[in-house]
């Protein structure tokens, strides 16, 4: 009698199979390779380094205000003040030759710092110390070179800004 | 021979165990050495270029013997 | 400090809900059920609305295999609302070798933080997509290591946060011998401060922080360390200044707002940190 029963419970289930979906649809073996982008091997951030036990915490580096928040407030002084800068000989009108060695001369320091601020950014001192030796250096000599272009460039040439006002009309 | 930097990093992570076994007390060092050497043999067959594998079962390594370090694990099981 | 909160038509606009939208549960809740009765009286007649999630697969007991996408497909008829819901589904009916980090539900806790669909939210805010066709994408946190599956390895997260000292430092005791007291105003600072859960999500978003990891502390423990810096009980204001002041803890920023954007709780790290910097700067 319970043999009957149960298959017949069965059978109502088996009937009722088709309605009363399994709401789980079994899993598919799809397993696709693991590719995200493109392989792009250019520069990868490099491994992670945990210094000291789980239960240290990490460690707080030396107060440096001049690598700190007076390099961020000279940084943004000198942004700000490129724009009346960049302003200045045009709405002027007249070609002053110190306003234009200023301009050239915070040109060259804006762009130090902010190409500064990339090696910081990309060249972990702690993980290559080598490479950001070098890349700080080549940064300074760069700065160097071209900070001497520039003085020669005001003093025996027209200036940048009558270079630009010519390319312009040109 | 010349080692790669991953190679000197096992290396120098294998001496460390080593170094940790001879803390622990007499009658239990050798148990704590065997367990050390199982450890590594485990994946003596890896794949030299599998870089990946190598250096998570490094970083597990690593945090294994910073556990296993500990003055209060007397004794292990091999 | 209420702008310190991103507005709400920002958290509306994008995919995710939002606590507000939570809060109107009962409502909503109500809804649901006559839609489910009649999605389930549809699902009879075999157009269940099935989605297929692929998840990030990663087992470290075989560290040769390299990760892999797995796909499982749900009916959503019979799926709870939220992406933890078919996880927590999918773990107990289709693979109980899925693994990931859950306990609140309710977006309280931050464990399961996760990037769904190249957005790192909580799972358990983040409403699963009603479009059927597309996949839904889950991997675990970028640029973390690893533990398993969708468990990302927090260790650097939580000695960063235990290094900016998250913890009132006094030395003075209060008049009355009970307690610190505060004003209103105060204590208005402190909002869109304290409800962060640190899950995680506005750091591992954040460039900079993918790059240096090590040195920079991220958006969370900066937002952290705000927190600490505006509160008006804290006595060491100056030491805890002096902490970020170097290249690299809090001046690796630079206003991303990747972090903002991301944050699953509506809050505004990126604007924690300019206050920082604007207090550091004179």
């Amino acid at each position: 009698m319970v043999s009957i029963a149960r298959s017949a419970l069965l059978r109502q289930t088996g009937a009722a199979g088709p309605i009363a979906r399994p709401s789980v649809i079994a899993h598919g073996v799809r397993a696709t390779a693991f590719h995200t982008t493109a392989q792009k091997s250019l520069l990868a951030p490099p491994p992670q380094r945990i210094e000291g036990s789980v239960n240290d915490p990490a460690p707080v580096p030396e107060t440096s205000p001049s690598h700190g928040s007076y390099h961020w407030t000279f940084d943004r002084v000198v942004a700000a003040s490129l724009i009346p800068l960049t302003v200045a000989p045009f709405a002027a009108g007249s070609l002053n030759p110190t306003l234009d060695a200023i301009l050239a001369s915070t040109l060259l320091i804006h762009s130090h710092t902010g190409f500064q601020n990339i090696v910081i950014d990309y060249i972990p001192k702690k993980r290559m110390p080598g490479i950001r030796r070098l890349f700080v250096w080549g940064l300074n000599a760069a700065t160097a070179v071209i900070g001497l272009a520039l003085y020669e460039f005001e003093t025996t040439d027209v200036g940048l800004v009558e270079t630009i006002k010519r390319i312009w009309r040109a | 021979m010349r080692l790669s930097g991953l190679q000197k990093e096992i290396l120098s992570l294998y001496r460390q165990c080593l170094r940790e076994c001879r803390k622990k007390p007499d009658a239990s060092r050798s148990h704590f050495k065997t367990f050390a050497r199982n450890e590594f043999d485990k994946n003596m067959s890896l794949d030299k270029r599998d870089f990946a594998a190598i250096e998570f079962l490094l970083r597990k390594g690593r945090r294994q013997l910073d556990m296993y370090a500990s003055p209060g694990v007397k004794d292990i099981k091999t | 400090m209420a702008a310190l909160r991103s507005t709400p038509f920002r958290v509306l606009g994008s995919a995710r809900p939002s606590l507000r939208l939570a809060a109107a549960a009962p409502v909503r809740g109500f809804a649901q059920l006559a839609d489910g009765a009649t999605k389930s009286l549809h699902a009879s007649e075999g157009n269940e609305r099935l989605k297929t999630f692929q998840i990030y697969r990663w087992n470290p007991d075989q560290p040769t295999e390299k990760p892999r996408m797995q796909s499982y497909t749900l009916d959503l008829d019979k799926t709870g609302p939220m992406v933890l819901d078919a996880l927590i589904r999918i773990k107990n009916e289709l693979d109980p070798t899925v693994t990931f980090r859950r306990s609140c539900r309710e977006g309280i806790c931050g464990s399961c933080a996760m990037n769904i669909n190249g957005t790192n939210t909580l799972a358990c805010l983040c409403r699963i997509p009603t479009e059927t066709n597309a996949d839904l994408k889950i991997y675990p946190l970028p640029h973390t290591y690893v533990v398993k599956d969708l468990v990302p390895d927090l260790t650097q997260f939580y000695k960063q946060y235990k290094s900016i000292k998250p913890y009132l430092q006094r030395d003075t005791p209060s008049p009355d011998g009970k307690e610190y007291r505060q004003s209103k105003a105060d204590r208005k600072k402190l909002d869109g401060l304290y409800e962060c859960i640190l899950c995680a999500c506005c750091s591992t978003s954040c460039p900079s922080y993918w790059w240096n990891s090590e040195e920079y502390l991220g958006p969370a423990i900066l937002l952290q360390s705000y927190r600490w810096l505006v509160d008006s009980r804290d006595e060491r204001h100056e030491q805890r200044k002096d902490a970020l002041n170097n290249s690299m803890s809090l001046y690796r920023c630079h206003t991303i707002l990747n972090c903002t954007r991301t944050c699953p709780k509506g809050l505004n790290p990126g604007l924690a940190i300019a206050e920082i910097k604007k207090e550091m700067s004179f």
